[in-house]
């Protein structure tokens, strides 16, 4: 081979390379749609954090695939903007028997995305021994079963708040639909306000309108999930409109944000909850002194303050954010006080004797851990356990911080060997009583062992009375607030931002859901 | 040649072999049940214990880990990748829709880091210790120290927020692929133009260059016929290593600009402890990997003709 030869060789090899990545590009241009395609257009361009992972229920729609379900799916029974209970397929239910058997009558005239009716087979084909509800959190409904086309009667081991439970979007009615003839899922198929019409992994899902939504219809032609992953560029796509809206804005965007024209922030208030977890077991919090001492060092109105600019409620230890059925408002909650904090320390043992600033006891000096998770609540919870770490410095307890990720915390959680963990999230989900369950004996995240908090625990998820319902709760909310098995840190605050053309739109309490139905566009 | 091309890709097998086996164990020896991990992602933080002890069950993770690994190896050679262990989707499928992203990714990433460290390098070195040369390796350090993540929000900033010519996110079209591009890119091109800097410099240095000035060659001719071939192969075997790597993914670029790459996949997916999903992809980077260093080899052959692989055989 000539040289010469081999030079135009290599270069002929370059600008295929070039000419094939151009072409494998161009080829998806007709495919890119972004927000503002049209004048008019009635289609709404969400930014969300991760993609819809799953869409049967034989597993649990993790992240933000939830909000997405919530356009999809429908359920039994729902929570309006403010966490009431009201009807959603179901109509009305009631218990003969305070709350062993529940019958749902369901609404009329409603049909599945795929043209099919939905009925009362429905509902028994959702919550059958296939879901994974029912192996978890809906293990005592014994059998379902429908009594007539609308009528579906579940039966329970033990009394429970079942229509508590049946509010949750991730536990919606499918229809069997969903399924082919051998049983393999083939697409989602619900009754909700919007269809599955495509889904892009890890890029974008896009709904249409459902013509046939038995409610109040949506005034959106089609509605784009696009798959942003990213915080920060979530934040700037809406800025440059090539998003209408995008959920979980960060806290140090809300300011910026507000100030910028067109641009809205929706803010309220939901029952995410992040809390200190105490090892109460095997480490020194087993002393309820130890723990009532952090409680009264930590400041939660600066750890919001400082941390989330602001965004959120300080909890104080409330275990039920403010806007949870039955959160308690007279409730008597923390405020920082660091004598108080030292002496309780001290009374239990713990005294700085050699003037280091780190209190001992027995001559071993007062050494802790605070577990950090790697995951998603990582950018708010690690500057937290710094706030943490350094006002527990100041009354004598020597905090570290480990960041790990969850195999290697449960790991850490089964032998024991660890002091405190920041958690937060699915723990503190909705209005029913499973909040509580998480300090329960039984539960594998429980650190905590009170015979008196079992048996609350239990009774309030067995009674069906509302009135005594609050009154359980309430004594359960205060047992928290004395007992400390955890400390509350702070409630959080939902936050959407939706850009100049959104108009409609009314933000819930419910986390993981999104309420299109009002939203509509006027496109400049 | 050709028999050398077919030895080097026997040997692959080997490797892969290899990197899979290592891949398995450590995700083994990470902390954490694997089922109960893989539990958590499936059904969420309300999980019970019969439902993690179920899917050890049935995904095979009571089995001791090497009959574990046999087993995988065992489907491979039946061309099995397996199903995701959290999503049940198909590990194939699912790489082969995430695979073009990351390939065109990473060849325009090569390119536009070449088109910036070889001319700066070049410069570079042909005006040794100007300031010229100086601003460029200043400029290069600069580009070797800022993390991909900064540059990222900073190139959206500025090309999409402020003067609305690139999109932020996304992947499609040609434009969404510059500044990702860009990012990764202009981190790569530092450490190139300093390698190509100075490997031409201590080229220039040698006999046979001032042997081509003493029979009066001009400068160009010495620079582009002589110098730059030889300068080439350090930096030809430094840019493919690049482009290896580029192949498995650039988790951190693919996160900011939402771009639906393998890097991101499999962080994910090791996270989840996501075996199958895990060795689908280590499987594919080092297959890619072990292919673009044996087309870097290739490509000094035809670089340097004193380089003959047939000869050793």
């Amino acid at each position: 081979m000539n040289r010469n030869f081999k030079l135009i060789l290599i270069i002929c090899m370059l600008f295929a390379v070039i000419g094939a990545s151009a072409c494998i590009g161009e080829e998806k241009d007709g495919t890119a749609k972004g927000a503002g395609s049209g004048e008019n257009s009635r289609e709404l361009v969400v930014g969300i954090g991760t993609d819809v992972n799953n869409w049967y229920l034989d597993m649990f729609a993790a992240g933000d695939a939830r909000f997405v379900w919530s356009q999809v799916y429908e359920t039994l029974v729902r929570l309006d903007s403010d966490l009431n209970v009201i009807p959603g397929l179901a109509e009305s239910w009631e218990t003969p028997d305070d709350g062993k058997t529940w019958i749902f009558h369901l609404r009329e005239n409603v049909t599945f995305h795929d043209g099919t009716p939905f009925d009362a087979d429905s509902v028994v084909f959702s919550y059958s021994n296939q879901s994974y509800v029912r192996q978890a959190v809906l293990k005592p409904v014994q059998s379902v079963e429908a009594l007539d086309t609308h009528t579906v009667k579940f039966v329970l081991k033990k009394p429970m708040p079942l229509p508590f439970y049946l509010t949750h979007v991730a536990w919606p009615v499918m229809g069997p639909g969903c399924l082919d003839a051998a049983g393999n899922f083939i697409k989602p198929v619900g009754t909700g306000s919007f269809k599955f019409e495509t889904q892009a992994k890890d890029q974008e899902i896009v709904l249409t309108r459902n013509e046939a939504y038995w409610g109040e219809k949506p005034l959106l032609d089609e509605v784009t999930f696009k798959v942003i992953p990213e915080a920060a560029t979530r934040v700037i796509a809406l800025e440059t409109g090539e998003v209408d809206m995008v959920i979980k804005v960060p806290e140090y965007d809300v300011e910026r944000l507000e100030a910028e024209e067109g641009i809205q922030v929706h803010r309220k208030l939901t029952t995410f909850t992040d809390f200190l977890q105490f090892n109460c077991d095997k480490s020194l919090f087993n002393d309820t002194r130890v723990r009532q001492s952090v409680a009264y060092a930590v400041d939660t109105e600066t750890l919001v303050n400082e941390v989330l600019e602001g965004i959120g409620e300080p909890a104080g230890g409330r275990p039920y954010s403010s806007v949870m059925m039955y959160s308690d408002p007279d409730l008597k909650t923390y405020t920082q006080d660091l004598d108080k904090a030292r002496a309780l320390l001290e009374e239990a043992g713990w005294k700085d004797s050699n003037g280091d600033g780190i209190a001992e006891k027995d001559g071993k000096p007062l050494h802790t851990s605070l577990i950090v998770s790697k995951g998603v609540w990582a950018a708010r919870h690690n500057p937290m356990a710094q706030v943490v770490q350094g006002t527990l410095r100041e009354v004598g307890m020597d905090v570290e911080i480990k960041v790990l990720d969850e195999g290697a915390i449960s790991k850490l959680e089964s032998t024991g060997d660890f002091g405190m963990i920041l958690r937060s999230g699915y723990f503190v989900w909705g209005p029913y009583p499973k909040h509580f369950f998480v300090h329960r004996s039984g539960s594998p995240y429980s650190h905590y062992h009170n015979e008196t908090y079992d048996q609350l625990v239990d009774t309030a998820d067995m009674t069906v009375d509302t009135q005594k319902q609050e009154e359980i709760y309430h004594s359960l909310q205060a047992f928290v607030i004395e007992e400390v098995p955890a400390f509350y840190l702070m409630h959080e605050e939902k936050v959407v931002a939706t850009g100049p053309s959104v108009k409609g739109y009314t933000i819930s309490s419910e986390d993981p859901w999104l309420n299109l139905s009002g939203v509509y566009l006027e496109r400049k | 040649m050709w028999k050398y091309i077919a030895k080097r890709l026997a040997m692959i097998s080997i490797v892969i072999a290899g990197v899979t086996l290592v891949a398995f164990s450590a995700m083994y020896l990470a902390p954490g049940d694997p089922a109960e991990v893989i539990a958590l992602a499936r059904y969420g933080e309300d999980l019970s214990a019969s439902q993690v002890e179920t899917l050890r069950v049935a995904e095979g993770f009571d089995a001791p880990v090497h009959v574990q690994y046999m087993i995988w190896l065992g489907h491979l050679l039946q061309l099995d990748l397996g199903k995701s262990l959290v999503t049940s989707e198909d590990v194939l499928t699912e790489i082969r829709q995430k695979l073009p992203a990351t390939a065109e990714l990473a060849i325009a990433s090569l390119l536009i880091s070449l088109l910036i460290a070889l001319p700066a390098g070049i410069l570079g070195a042909l005006r040794k210790n100007t300031l010229l040369d100086k601003s460029c390796m200043f400029v290069s350090l600069v580009g070797v120290s800022i993390p991909n993540f900064w540059l990222g929000l900073l190139l959206i900033w500025f090309f999409a927020l402020t003067l609305h010519m690139f999109p932020s996110y996304g992947y499609g079209s040609l434009k969404h692929i510059v500044l990702p591009a860009l990012t990764l890119g202009t981190s790569m091109s530092a450490v190139t133009a300093r390698l190509t800097r100075a490997s031409l410099l201590e080229v220039l240095g040698q006999e046979y260059i001032v042997a081509a000035r003493a029979r009066g060659f001009d400068e160009r001719t010495i620079l582009f016929r002589h110098a730059l071939k030889n300068a080439f192969l350090p930096v030809v075997t430094f840019a493919g290593m690049q482009f290896g790597y580029l192949l498995g993914g650039a988790v951190v670029v693919e996160t900011i600009f939402s771009w639906p790459g393998i890097g991101k996949l499999l962080v994910d997916s090791i996270f989840a402890m996501d075996f199958s999903m895990v060795q689908g992809c280590v499987l594919f980077i080092a297959v890619l990997f072990s292919l673009s260093s044996l087309a870097v080899d290739i490509l000094y052959a035809v670089l340097d003709p004193r380089i003959r692989y047939d000869r050793r055989d």
